[in-house]
């Protein structure tokens, strides 16, 4: 998943460096009597819509798998709730109480069933982000003081998941985490 | 040209210059931190993390501003006063961030994001000075812009100094194209500074009522990215101006000149700028999905007109055609590649679906240094390089340009790659130490600190020649 886009971005970039430097290649061997590019209005429309009908692409495709849709008309299996708090994340499956948080000590959910995580903060914004058993990222959302954020995902796989911080909090934002099971 | 323009300007330069060569310093200590190479503690390397980013954005936030108050000069009349007060305001403020920082152990990130900086983990007094800091930085910029503004619409109409007499048939009066782009731009930035300001006030209206007023969490990230998103933006666009009014010039080119799809496209680039923002939400599902969508589209669609104009007008102006080509040109045309690439990477990371997973990885530091260290900067050192060697009457040695950008080119690939994968591979941005689970993170850290040590021998020779001439200006009777 996550290569994927890492070589979706190299071919991109190559193919991008490699026109820059072939139009630099070309100048170099110009000389006065040389021309230039021939109708060049013609040439910058077709290219920029080319490029919108890409983008429209793109856009039409990506924007039907965003998060927020994700399981959107499916009834949860599972409910939990997690606050954040410097630099801890607390998760339970009935309501933390803000004065008092307190979670359990342990998760653990069945693979395939639909979780929904309830995600706030007791201090300042954390983030929430899920980790596999390989140390992917495969889900996230943010954790702000005042609001929650429902996060609906199911979890292929058995294993031990990882919970890190990702929005910065202080000192200890990098020792910020916790786990779940999957069986 | 005044001489007095010229010697603020070498000032500005040589500022620029040497808070660059720190601010890398400090960058390359972070990579070498995580890499383990070198044990500081958390504090020490988040106080580093913020003075490097705050830093960084001013400098070539300035640096833009110092090169666009320079060529504007050829159509109108600037302050000369306002240029100054805007450097000492810059100086005191850069110096007021750096006492809360360094000596107050101030560390909220360069977002400052409500409400980490009330969360004291540093001196008491470090986070009003570093509001008050703001503030000062803030208001220096905003008389700075504000004045600018005026000063081109003295000579130039509204219609005409953003160039719509293009959108009617045969244009009567011409506007040149680095004025349409620095209006756009300096309006785009009197707003980011206005909200910046606004974000102060709401930060110190919490501080200073002791609990009787809350700020709301998610109304203070959309200004805090609205700010932050917008500026580091439109800092590109100071040096885009620049490039419409030089990259022809200095290659011994006609100049470029205004079309009404130049004119459209920048219109256009006002809009997008100010709501693409949203991008920096995503993660927040409480956002109104429709602010998500959108965010998603209009990030879409201001790649169209920069991609579509501007990358296209310097594609159009060196493809067969003879170039005289000195190392300012090269650089300006190596920086639009940079700034391609990491517009590409920008535009992957702004897919809601991709950034699911890609927000707050290191990819993110991987596209904006991407666009900045290999695009936004290279920019400037065009603009420096150019300046330095045609005002201080130096025979201009190309001696050593080759070395110079191999070294930026090499070393600046080795470190954003080392970025990239980490992006990839879900290693989070804004971590002292890597957790064991992230196992080639430790080892992309190393390899990014060295190649970006290459990069900075690149810098100091620009540094060391652009500098010395720019002394030189600065100290000459008659420039
Ligand atoms: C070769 C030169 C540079 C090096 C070695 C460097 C290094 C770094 C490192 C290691 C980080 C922290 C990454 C993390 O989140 O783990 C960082 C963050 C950052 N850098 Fe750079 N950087 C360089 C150039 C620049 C330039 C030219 C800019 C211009 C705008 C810049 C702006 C920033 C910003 C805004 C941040 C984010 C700070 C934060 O998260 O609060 N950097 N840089
Ligand atoms: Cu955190």
């Amino acid at each position: 998943m996550h290569y994927s886009i890492l070589l979706f971005f190299l071919i991109v970039a190559v193919i991008s460096i490699s026109v820059f430097v072939y139009v630099f290649l070309t100048s170099k061997q110009s000389d006065n009597n040389t021309t230039g590019m021939a109708n060049p209005l013609q040439k910058r429309f077709w290219f920029i819509l080319i490029l919108l009908v890409i983008l429209g692409i793109f856009a039409s495709v990506t924007i039907p798998k965003s998060p927020y849709y994700l399981f959107a008309d499916e009834q949860p299996k599972a409910v939990v709730h997690v606050a954040a708090m410097q630099f801890n994340f607390f998760m339970s499956d009935s309501a933390i109480d803000p004065k008092m948080p307190k979670g359990e000590d342990s998760i653990t959910f069945n693979t395939n069933e639909l979780v929904e995580f309830r995600v706030t903060s007791l201090d300042v914004n954390h983030g929430f982000a899920i980790y596999n058993a390989s140390n992917k990222l495969i889900a996230q959302t943010q954790a702000m003081p005042g609001y929650v954020n429902r996060l609906r995902f199911k979890f292929k796989e058995p294993g031990t998941y990882h919970i890190f911080c990702l929005e910065y909090c202080g000192m200890a934002h990098q020792l910020m985490r916790t786990t779940f099971t999957v069986k | 040209m005044t001489s007095r323009l010229k010697k603020i300007t070498s000032l500005w330069i040589t500022t620029v210059l040497l808070l660059f060569v720190i601010s890398i310093i400090l960058g390359i200590t972070m990579r070498f931190n995580q890499a383990e190479v070198i044990r500081l503690s958390p504090i020490t390397f988040y106080t580093d993390m913020t003075v490097h980013g705050l830093t960084m954005i001013g400098i070539w936030f300035v640096a833009g501003m110092a090169a666009v108050n320079f060529i504007m000069e050829r159509y109108v009349k600037t302050s000369k006063f306002v240029n100054i007060l805007a450097l000492v305001l810059t100086v005191v403020g850069v110096l007021m961030f750096w006492a809360s920082t360094f000596i107050g152990k101030f560390h909220a990130g360069w977002t400052f994001l409500y409400p980490l900086p009330f969360k004291v983990m540093w001196s008491a007094w470090a986070t009003p000075l570093f509001l008050y800091s703001l503030a000062v930085l803030a208001v220096g910029w905003l008389i700075w812009c504000i004045s600018l503004i005026a000063a081109m619409l003295k000579k130039y109409s509204i219609t005409q100094v953003f160039a719509w007499q293009y959108f009617k048939k045969g244009p009567k009066e011409e506007t040149p194209p680095f004025i349409l782009i620095s209006m756009i731009t300096l309006v785009g930035i009197v707003t980011c500074l206005i909200t910046a300001i606004v974000l102060v006030v709401l930060l110190f209206a919490e501080y200073y009522s002791k609990g009787t007023f809350v700020n709301d969490a998610l109304l203070m990230k959309n200004l805090t990215y609205f700010f932050g998103h917008a500026i580091a933006n439109e800092m590109l666009y100071l040096g885009l101006a620049v490039i419409y009014e030089m990259f022809a010039e200095i290659s011994g080119r006609p100049k470029w000149k205004t079309t009404w799809y130049v004119s459209l496209a920048w219109n256009c680039t006002l809009f997008f700028i100010l709501t693409a923002f949203f991008h920096h939400l995503y993660m927040d599902f409480v956002q109104p999905e429709g602010l998500q969508i959108l965010g998603q589209l209009a990030s879409y669609l201001a790649s169209l007109p920069a991609a579509g104009v501007t990358v296209f007008s310097i594609v159009v102006a060196v493809y067969r055609t003879k170039i005289n080509w000195t190392l300012a040109n090269l650089l300006f045309f190596i920086g639009v590649m940079g700034w391609v690439v990491g517009g590409l990477g920008a535009v992957i990371d702004a897919t809601i679906s991709n950034n699911f997973v890609l927000h707050n990885t290191l990819w993110v530091p991987a596209h904006f240094h991407t666009y900045n260290a290999m695009g936004n900067v290279l920019f400037s050192l065009g603009f420096f390089y150019w300046f330095s060697v045609n005002f201080s009457n130096s025979r201009h040695s190309e001696k050593l340009s080759a070395l110079k950008l191999f070294l930026l080119i090499v070393g600046g690939i080795g470190f954003l790659a080392a970025f990239y994968i980490g992006g990839a591979d879900s290693i989070p941005r804004r971590y002292s130490n890597y957790p064991a689970e992230f196992v080639h993170a430790k080892t992309l850290a190393l390899i990014g600190g060295v190649f970006a040590s290459i990069y900075l021998i690149g810098i100091l020779i620009f540094f060391v020649n652009i500098t010395r001439r720019c002394v030189k200006i600065l100290f000459s009777q008659s420039a």
